[in-house]
């Protein structure tokens, strides 16, 4: 029963994502016929011109060219890109993959992190974790990504000669992946510090020191449930944050993922990439917010 | 108080530096290439012989435009939508509470992204799209708040003295919850400018002559082996920033 409120709500979601898109998108000041006039260099005559708009279904009113979009997308017909001329489904499949293995490396890595630091900080505060843990956040929250990554290749590249700058090697995989994860590992292990804190200020949490557990056996038996709870429902909006790093990481470190297509095809006004994007993003924020919500089921008896 | 006079002096620079500069940040000078500090550039100059600080002041212009108009925005629809929703309660709440929630989900930098590659980027465009984009958040918290002090006995009291709702709200609700919202806008602040900075650099429509902290920053990437400093200081500017407002704004609202 809940799982179909679930997917009613998503699919509900993802419509109104769609729908929204394309108004704002067809409402673009550019005209897709003269750009493709353009790009392709056909004649600009009366006939192709209206042999275009015909083709393209342009000439019809907006809803009905909404319908054949949706139907056109759920087919896997995404158009054809004007910069490349090739199709945006291909385009994406090639590129998606350098995207999400940033955005899922990143993300796994910030929560396989995130608990330990959390723990470790809730375990001993004031120690050496929680003030490591509360700097990070203050830091990430006023340095951006792109510009740590960018020190990070003057000092690793340039001073010590570690790495070499805006190379194509494994550095430009792994810098991205450390740099995504480090704001959300602040995040993170912040919700889940607290969490743990609430825990052991509970009544059940001192029964269960006075049965002799130290402090330690105590959070981890007693609390980490309930933070890793916490923790999975603060991921749900750092998927949001961390599909917007890989943007700014594929820009810097020059990795063909599906922002870098973006950038590149919007100087052509390319319409059909950017609401694959768009889509594309929609879905990628369902999934996670899904997986999220399956894990947080299973963890919690209650829900399921 | 030093938070105030730091808050005081970034304002001053920031507005300063968007009418006045040392130097015209677009003026070329092919003879004062990557100058480095000197009495007369005082940051340098970039590969065009153009003075980096007059740029950045440009820049932070620019910067405090965005950070106004999504503080601005955010602080409007968010206060109005969450306070309504708490006052007239019923289908009319839920509505707004399940719009709010929905966009909480949707990524603020995608949007702006979006809205970025159809308008081209400008303070203006971003600054838009990244506030309406963060009307959600401010949306529920405003309704937390009121939902909070609609609980309480004065307004019981002043609910069975009779007085009108408008004036109730105008009176009674909104002056216990508008300082709390506003130091929650001043705390996203910083993330708005962070959120431009990322939008210039990845570089969606924007003007490339108009200097940003962040195209700044995308172009003098290449010049990481010869003139770091060229891309430190437009950092440097960023992150002094987002620190002092969140700084100054963390502290009031604690």
């Amino acid at each position: 029963m809940r799982l179909a409120r679930f997917g009613i709500q998503s699919i509900a979601g993802l419509l109104a994502v769609s729908l929204a898109s394309f108004s704002v998108i067809t409402l673009m000041p550019a005209d897709p016929v003269t750009i493709a006039i353009r790009a392709w260099s056909l004649p600009a005559t009366e006939e192709t011109v209206a042999a275009l708009r015909a083709e393209w279904g342009l000439d019809q009113p907006l809803p009905v060219r909404y319908l054949h979009w949706l139907a056109d997308f759920l087919t896997g017909d995404w158009g054809r890109s004007f910069r490349t001329g090739e199709p945006v489904l291909a385009e994406f499949a090639e590129r998606l993959p350098v995207s999400l293995s940033l955005g899922l490396a990143g993300l796994a890595l910030a929560i396989v992190l995130a608990i330990p630091l959390g723990f470790f900080s809730a375990a001993h505060p004031g120690g050496i974790a929680d003030r490591m843990s509360r700097a990070l956040s203050i830091f990430v929250q006023a340095v951006p990504a792109f510009w740590l990554g960018l020190v990070l290749l003057w000092v690793l590249g340039v001073r010590l000669r570690w790495v070499r700058p805006f190379a194509n090697d494994w550095t430009a995989i792994v810098l991205p992946i450390l740099l995504i994860a480090l704001h959300s590992v602040a995040v993170l292990s912040r919700v889940y510090r607290r969490d743990l804190k609430e825990t052991a200020g509970q009544p059940h949490f001192r029964t269960a020191l006075a049965k002799g557990l130290s402090e330690r056996q105590a959070l981890w038996r007693h609390g980490h449930r309930g933070a890793l709870y916490a923790l999975l429902s603060a991921v749900r909006s750092e998927a949001g944050w961390v599909i917007g790093s890989t943007a700014t990481m594929e820009i810097l470190f020059g990795l063909a993922g599906i922002s870098q297509f973006l950038v590149q095809s919007i100087a052509a006004r390319d319409q059909m990439v950017l609401q694959a994007y768009v889509m594309v993003i929609a879905i990628w924020m369902l999934v996670l917010n899904a997986s999220a919500n399956l894990a947080m089921r299973l963890l919690d008896p209650r829900l399921a | 108080m030093p938070r105030l006079i730091m808050l005081a002096a970034l304002a001053v620079f920031l507005c300063v530096g968007g009418f006045w500069q040392p130097h015209d940040p677009d003026a070329v000078d092919m003879l004062a290439r990557h100058s480095g500090m000197t009495a007369g550039h005082l940051l340098g100059t970039d590969h065009l012989g153009r003075d980096l600080l007059s740029r950045i002041m440009a820049g932070g212009w620019r910067t405090a435009c965005v950070i106004l108009s999504v503080g601005a925005i955010g602080f409007f629809f968010g206060t109005l939508l969450g306070t309504a929703a708490a006052v007239l309660g019923g289908w009319r709440e839920t509505v707004v509470l399940r719009f709010c929630e929905f966009f909480v989900m949707v990524p603020t930098l995608i949007v702006a992204l979006a809205a970025a590659a159809i308008f081209g980027l400008s303070p203006l465009s971003a600054g838009l799209a990244l506030g309406l984009a963060g009307v959600g958040p401010h949306a529920l918290l405003a309704h937390a708040l009121s939902l909070r002090v609609l609980g309480q006995p004065f307004i019981l009291a002043a609910r069975s003295l009779g007085i009108a709702p408008l004036r109730m709200i105008a009176r009674h609700l909104l002056p216990n919850t508008l300082p709390l919202m506003f130091a929650y806008v001043g705390n996203q602040a910083g993330l708005a400018a962070v959120a431009y900075a990322s939008l210039a650099f990845i570089g969606l429509g924007a003007d490339p002559s108009k200097p940003d902290w962040g195209s700044m920053l995308f172009e003098y990437r290449v010049f990481i082996f010869d003139h770091p400093m060229l891309m430190i200081w437009p950092g440097v500017a960023l992150a002094l920033v987002t620190l002092l407002l969140n700084g100054f704004f963390d502290n009031g609202q604690a």
